[in-house]
């Protein structure tokens, strides 16, 4: 793979994920392993339970919390699969390759709609005083990083001249990733995989 | 007393519960789902609210942004008020029923973090007295309610002898101490103490299906109040009285009563507990007594319970225990208007009583409250008969049905498919 003319700024994102992946590869192992013997007979499977949790648990009817809440819940949907495909994006900054045309559009389409539902997400925990009380700083703070750094891969959608500050919004975004409630990206998996497993050994979804 | 307290978080934190913690992203979205929220409407009862008072916690003491820059995630020490607080979260707020758990959007187990607070709150010594007055009666006489092996034998010679005048079959049994035998059943205290009619119940319906059973006197005690207070160690030791005897006796199988987190903590965690298998299956009364209908052992007739049956859900058994079908099989078979009550299955409504908060007196007021969800359950299905098939949950929905003057008879299931029980030669 060829990269990209090194800049500053390439430097800098290239040093924020190394730094990124190292912390959060130590935060993971801080925890220990989730793998424990288990001496109770199955009843159901722990592999569809998993199944479930990764497919139609998702789905906005398969939770009451999901469809009772189904505004904020599309928006979280929209919102991290625009941060999935920013991330992506970010990390193809470093490469020389150029998007076809037609893909550049429909990220710049899922870049806004994803900051909309971001700021939108951010609107809502400010206004609610019970999302207020067991809000802090730190809910703040990531949620405005990430939508900067949405804003910065919108921009270099459109703009590929500003690519550098999408760089540094990115590097930004990465190196706060570790302290706080962003490291659910890293757990989120574990944990997911974790309740499907229970539900479905003990044969109650899956 | 924060000290043992913090060295349960320390030194006794599992790799699950800190996945679960590291995961919360303070949604809210499962705030709803909390039979506590909804009834009491106070931000400290939202699952997300108890799930952050561990997390604060856990970040102060697990993670160096905790250490460094508290403010930053809310990271806090533990002070004395702050053990006060989790326990009031972790006991008073919190029936560990799970509900928020199914529901949580993210996909990690609250239900899980209130038993790691509560194994904090056990380790500084405050347990609510009234449950572990119950953790220290199993421990000393290997049941809860220190019933010595003479009265079990009594009572069941009394229900014995009962059984056969009211269906004039003296060949009924009721089968106690007999090694050998295919079947252990064993009991909650309460049966004995109190309700001792579901004994009967359960007796009639094995002798219709020509079970091979028994009972016991010593070590029968299916409840487990350490389980409750989260206390591996206690409840490991309660577990092991009556799987140890069920090994004596060389059964095939253990039959748990109608007892929801009996069966849970006999089923599913005492395996853990002990890191051990059984040679014997563990099934609720409940899955037999569908067995038997469904191969034709036990036949009930449903116009003989003409009036409509509702069923409540117990958590441990149904959500967490994963008993969900078998309890509707045998009802639409021993019941002419079962009716279900929305939400149902695992998706029902915990009663309230759940998570020992019915041994907790501090918080009576508070357990009548939570139970109105409940209540407004019942009361929409125009049922006259609520079954349940757990002691603790018939506790509850007892005082319930009299504080919301609901009218309604809260009975176990075999006590319904023992009415519908089609007996040979008996009309």
């Amino acid at each position: 793979m060829r990269l990209a003319p090194v800049t500053v700024t390439a430097l800098v994102l290239l040093a924020a994920l190394t730094v990124a992946a190292v912390s959060l590869a130590l935060a993971r192992r801080g925890i220990g392993s989730v793998r424990v013997p288990v001496f109770a007979a199955p009843r159901g499977s722990e592999a569809a339970g998993v199944r479930y949790a990764f497919t139609t648990a998702f789905l906005p009817w398969a939770k009451e919390s999901a469809s009772g809440h189904l505004a904020t819940y599309l928006a979280g949907i929209i919102f991290h699969a625009g941060i999935f495909a920013m991330l992506a994006r970010l990390v193809l900054t470093l490469v020389p390759a150029a998007l076809p045309r037609v893909l550049e559009h429909f990220l710049a389409g899922l870049f806004a709609l994803a900051l909309g539902c971001g700021l939108g997400l951010l609107a809502k925990r400010q206004a609610s005083a019970k999302l207020r009380a067991i809000s802090v700083p730190d809910d703040l703070i990531a949620n405005l990083l990430v939508d900067a750094a949405l804003a910065g891969a919108l921009a270099a959608s459109v703009v590929p001249g500003v690519v550098p500050l999408f760089q540094l919004a990115g590097a930004a975004l990465l190196l706060y990733a570790p302290l706080g409630k962003l490291r659910h990206m890293l757990f989120l998996v574990t944990s997911r995989r974790l309740w499907g497993q229970y539900y479905g050994r003990r044969g109650v979804r899956g | 007393m924060t000290a043992p307290a913090l060295a349960v978080l320390r030194a006794g934190l599992d790799a699950r519960t800190a996945a679960f913690l590291e995961s919360c992203v303070r949604c809210n979205l499962c705030a709803e789902s909390c039979h506590v929220y909804l009834t009491d409407g106070e931000p400290d009862s939202m699952p997300a609210a108890k799930v952050e008072r561990v997390a604060r916690l856990y970040r102060r003491y697990h993670t160096l942004s905790g250490r460094l820059l508290p403010g930053l995630t809310g990271a806090r020490e533990l002070d004395e008020q702050g053990l006060e607080e989790l326990k009031d979260a972790a006991f008073g707020r919190c029936t560990m029923c799970g509900r928020c758990t199914v529901n949580c959007a993210v996909g990690l187990d609250p239900a899980a973090v209130i038993g790691l607070a509560r194994q904090m709150v056990a380790a500084a010594g405050k347990v609510p007295p009234g449950i572990m007055a119950n953790v220290t009666a199993a421990l000393e006489t290997g049941n809860s309610m220190r019933i010595p092996a003479a009265e079990v034998r009594e009572t069941v010679a009394w229900l014995e002898d009962d059984l056969r005048s009211s269906t004039g079959d003296a060949t009924i049994s009721l089968p106690i101490d007999q090694p050998g035998k295919r079947v252990l059943y064993a009991l909650n205290p309460r049966e004995i103490k109190f309700f001792p009619l579901s004994i009967q119940a359960a007796g009639l319906l094995f002798h219709a299906a020509r079970e091979s059973w028994t009972l016991t006197s010593t070590d029968f005690d299916i409840t487990n109040y350490g389980y409750f207070a989260c206390d591996r160690a206690s409840a490991g030791a309660i577990s092991r009285r009556l799987l140890e005897r069920a090994e004596e006796l060389g059964v095939e199988t253990l039959v748990v009563a109608e007892c929801g987190h009996g069966y849970r903590s006999l089923r599913w965690e005492a395996p853990e507990y002990l890191q051990r298998t059984f040679p014997f299956e563990i099934v609720s009364f409940v899955e037999l007594l569908d067995r038997y209908v469904a191969e034709g052992r036990v036949t009930l007739d449903a116009a003989r319970n003409p009036d409509r049956v509702t069923l409540h859900d117990p958590c441990n058994l149904v959500r967490n225990g994963g008993v969900i079908e078998p309890q509707r099989r045998v009802l639409r078979r021993a019941a002419s208007d079962f009716v279900e009550m929305t939400p149902n299955r695992e998706h029902n409504y915990c009663c309230g009583g759940g998570g020992g908060m019915l041994a907790a007196s501090e918080y009576t007021a508070r357990r009548i409250a939570i139970g109105k969800l409940k209540a407004e359950q019942i009361r929409r299905t125009g049922a006259k008969v609520v079954v349940t098939p757990c002691h603790n949950c018939i506790d509850q929905l007892l005082e319930l049905n009299k504080h919301y003057t609901l009218g309604v008879e809260i009975r176990t299931l075999a006590e319904v498919a023992a009415d519908a029980l089609v007996l040979p030669g008996v009309a």
